[in-house]
């Protein structure tokens, strides 16, 4: 009899206490991260969690295995409530009518209208919106104020061109054998359409075709860009490992203070000032051919709600207030993470570092290619745009590299 | 005897049936699809960039089979005997089978680095090079980065095998050959090769199918470069199935490379049956 009723007693408080869970977890949302994307979003989860009482549990997924576990998730219908991801699928995912529309939501909110215009690009599909800037990076040119020195340029006047970082990195590299002008990752595509493609793309040039009738690699500057790359290796500005480094090194070069100039990730400023805090560098823009021509690519993840969510008005909730000064200052800002309201780069977090509001302006001059099949057309180990790259600066063909390129994009995109 | 056709079909006929199903489609990552009948096999026919992967796939099988069947063979005979000095060897040599393809293909990767990689530092400082080699700047270089750390990585399980196959030779024979004069490699060649042949095929099989379904390797170490020419034919149909979302296609890429592997593996089984036999 004791023990039946001890069960008894036990079942209720098991009972009682699931409820009380329930209860309070009644409205709690699941969202996935990419790996990348993780470290930002928990800044701006926690916040959402010690402000609301709906919380949200969030998940890390590898980068590669996003869009696998994405699709198969929507087709099974188990999806998480919110997603946060690459935003270069967002074309391929609206096309496969992964994503809850939030166009008239979005269109209704006045914090959107001041969200970078390269986000708003990005998440439109046949005049339909399907998600907005989530965990923001981009792309700038850094230099070493040092070396600059060193070599009798003024340290406080970053090349303004490509032919400027051509000019600073002989200089640079008359320093010592150990003393590189310039450097790239020769073998890395996603690297190269971040921190390159920005310099053809101020230069006028446009990169991807958005369907099977569109050019590829339209204008002068992809050349120019190229022709310029293509000297500073033969002259031997640059490391001879750029040629193999797939990304691995893509932010270690910069660090060790032997690099004068290059093309970078707003991300590497913290790891920058953590790791080598005594390193003395700039932020600029990044340049193109000529003077005044600046642009960058605007990456990051933007964040959306897949279909199949359980929560999408709660969903929506978290959508409109990552847009708010509160979440874009107190979650990404005090955290050293530019915000996806470019307006909002001079704020008091960054007022210590112009080099930050640099970081954050750049987003509002920067660009993001709208295409479908962008990982096979750009990011793919294969791919036309790499191809391109390393047959042009490596094997020093610039323009038959171009030409290659070109049919090969467009081959892809009017699959 | 039910259990186990229920495991074979729940774990091998199903997914294999839903394999050759998506082969016939244009089924992307992305959902959706129809049924296109052979239109993916006749893709395959005239996908030059699969052909090449292949090629150089069948490449570093032949290149790597013979350098694992040859050196774990070798290594076999020198710590065959059952020594401190032997068994602590065998470990040493074995030790690099338990660590994760991909943790000792990043290791190779960062040993072989031109910058800071120990490996270039040492043959430097030995004044075997004048300056750092960039391993994986052309694809004859990246090749044997690959086969160099691939063999230090699973030498140490055909010398095992080996090992136990030399050791359940029965003692009388070679005692026997001994007396009767036979010399050091006559008894490897006449007596030892001959009877660990079931070994050899055993190993050749392992290597040759593991070195045909190469992909971490490359994957981590060369990224298939330089300029795409490190693709294995795994690493092709990765590219197609989650790169480009062609599941349909990636699919028929497996059939193709599934029954090329079988062909080749029922051939080496029925020769060296046969050399066995006779």
């Amino acid at each position: 009899m004791t023990t039946r009723r001890t069960c008894g007693a036990l079942a209720a408080m098991l009972i009682a206490s699931s409820a009380l869970a329930t209860a309070a977890y009644a409205d709690a949302m699941t969202m996935w991260v990419r790996a990348s994307g993780a470290n930002a979003a928990a800044h701006l989860v926690d916040l959402w969690n010690s402000t609301h009482p709906d919380k949200i549990e969030l998940t890390t997924i590898p980068d590669n295995q996003m869009v696998t576990k994405l699709a198969t998730g929507v087709q099974a219908g188990d999806v998480p409530d919110l997603v946060s991801f690459d935003l270069i699928y967002m074309p391929d995912f609206m096309k496969a009518g992964f994503l809850v529309d939030l166009t008239a939501d979005l269109k209704a909110n006045p914090n959107y209208a001041s969200v970078a215009q390269a986000y708003k690009d990005i998440a439109t599909y046949e005049g339909k919106l399907y998600g907005a800037g989530f965990t923001p990076d981009v792309s700038i040119l850094v230099w070493n104020k040092d070396l600059f020195k060193k070599a009798g340029l003024d340290p406080d006047k970053p090349p303004q061109t490509v032919g400027e970082i051509h000019e600073d990195a002989k200089k640079i590299r008359a320093l010592g054998s150990d003393t590189y002008g310039f450097y790239f990752s020769g073998a890395c595509p996603g690297c190269n359409i971040f921190a390159t493609s920005p310099m053809m793309v101020a230069a006028g040039s446009k990169m991807l075709p958005a369907n099977g009738n569109d050019d590829a690699l339209t204008g002068d500057g992809v050349k120019d860009v190229l022709e310029t790359f293509k000297e500073m290796w033969s002259e031997g500005l640059v490391p001879k490992s750029a040629q193999t480094d797939n990304g691995a090194n893509f932010t270690g070069e910069f660090k060790t203070g032997k690099i004068g100039i290059q093309g970078t990730g707003g991300f590497l400023l913290s790891e920058l000032k953590k790791d080598v805090p005594n390193l003395n560098f700039g932020v600029t823009f990044l340049p193109g051919v000529k003077e005044g021509q600046v642009s960058s690519f605007v990456g990051g993840d933007v964040v959306a709600i897949p279909v199949g969510s359980k929560h999408v008005p709660l969903a929506k909730k978290f959508i409109a207030w990552e847009l708010t000064d509160e979440a874009q200052l107190e979650g990404l800002a005090k955290n050293n993470i530019v915000p996806s309201r470019p307006a909002l780069a001079d704020n008091k977090y960054f007022a210590a570092d112009p080099r930050v509001v640099v970081t954050a302006k750049a987003i509002g001059v920067g660009y993001v290619p709208w295409v479908f099949h962008f990982a096979d057309m750009v990011n793919s180990d294969s791919s036309p745009w790499i191809n391109m790259f390393q047959r042009a600066i490596f094997d020093g063909d610039v323009d038959g590299a171009i030409k290659e390129g070109r049919e090969k994009m467009k081959e892809i995109a009017g699959q | 005897m039910a259990p186990a056709l229920l495991f074979v079909a729940v774990f091998v006929l199903i997914p294999l049936g839903q394999l050759v199903a998506t082969s016939l489609s244009d089924r992307s990552l992305l959902g959706g699809g129809k049924f296109i009948g052979f239109a993916n096999y006749w893709r395959i026919w005239n996908d030059s960039s699969f052909w090449r992967a292949l090629e150089f796939t069948a490449k570093y099988t032949l290149v790597l089979t013979p350098i694992l069947i040859g050196l774990g063979f070798a290594l076999a005979l020198l710590t065959v005997d059952n020594t401190p000095l032997k068994r602590l060897t065998r470990t040493i040599v074995f030790l690099p089978v338990v660590i994760g393809l991909s943790s000792s293909s990043l290791l190779w990767f960062w040993l072989l680095d031109e910058q800071v990689g120990l490996l270039n530092k040492l043959l430097v400082d030995l004044h075997l090079i004048g300056e750092p080699i960039v391993w994986f700047a052309t694809a004859d270089l990246a090749f044997w980065a690959v086969v160099i750390s691939i063999t230090w990585k699973v030498v140490g399980f055909g010398m095992v095998l080996f090992i136990a196959g030399i050791q359940s030779i029965n003692p009388d024979i070679l005692e026997a050959a001994l007396m009767d004069g036979a010399s050091y490699w006559g008894r490897v060649r006449l007596i030892i090769l001959p009877l660990t042949r079931r070994v050899l095929l055993l190993t050749t099989l392992v290597s040759a199918i593991g070195s045909m379904l190469a992909f971490d390797q490359f994957y981590i170490m060369t990224s298939g470069g330089p300029r795409g020419q490190t693709f294995t034919a795994v690493y092709w149909i990765y590219q197609n199935s989650f790169i480009s979302f062609k599941l349909g296609y990636g699919a028929a890429l497996s059939i193709v490379l599934t029954f090329i592997i079988l062909v080749f593996a029922t051939m080496q089984i029925a020769l060296t049956a046969r050399s066995a036999e006779t």
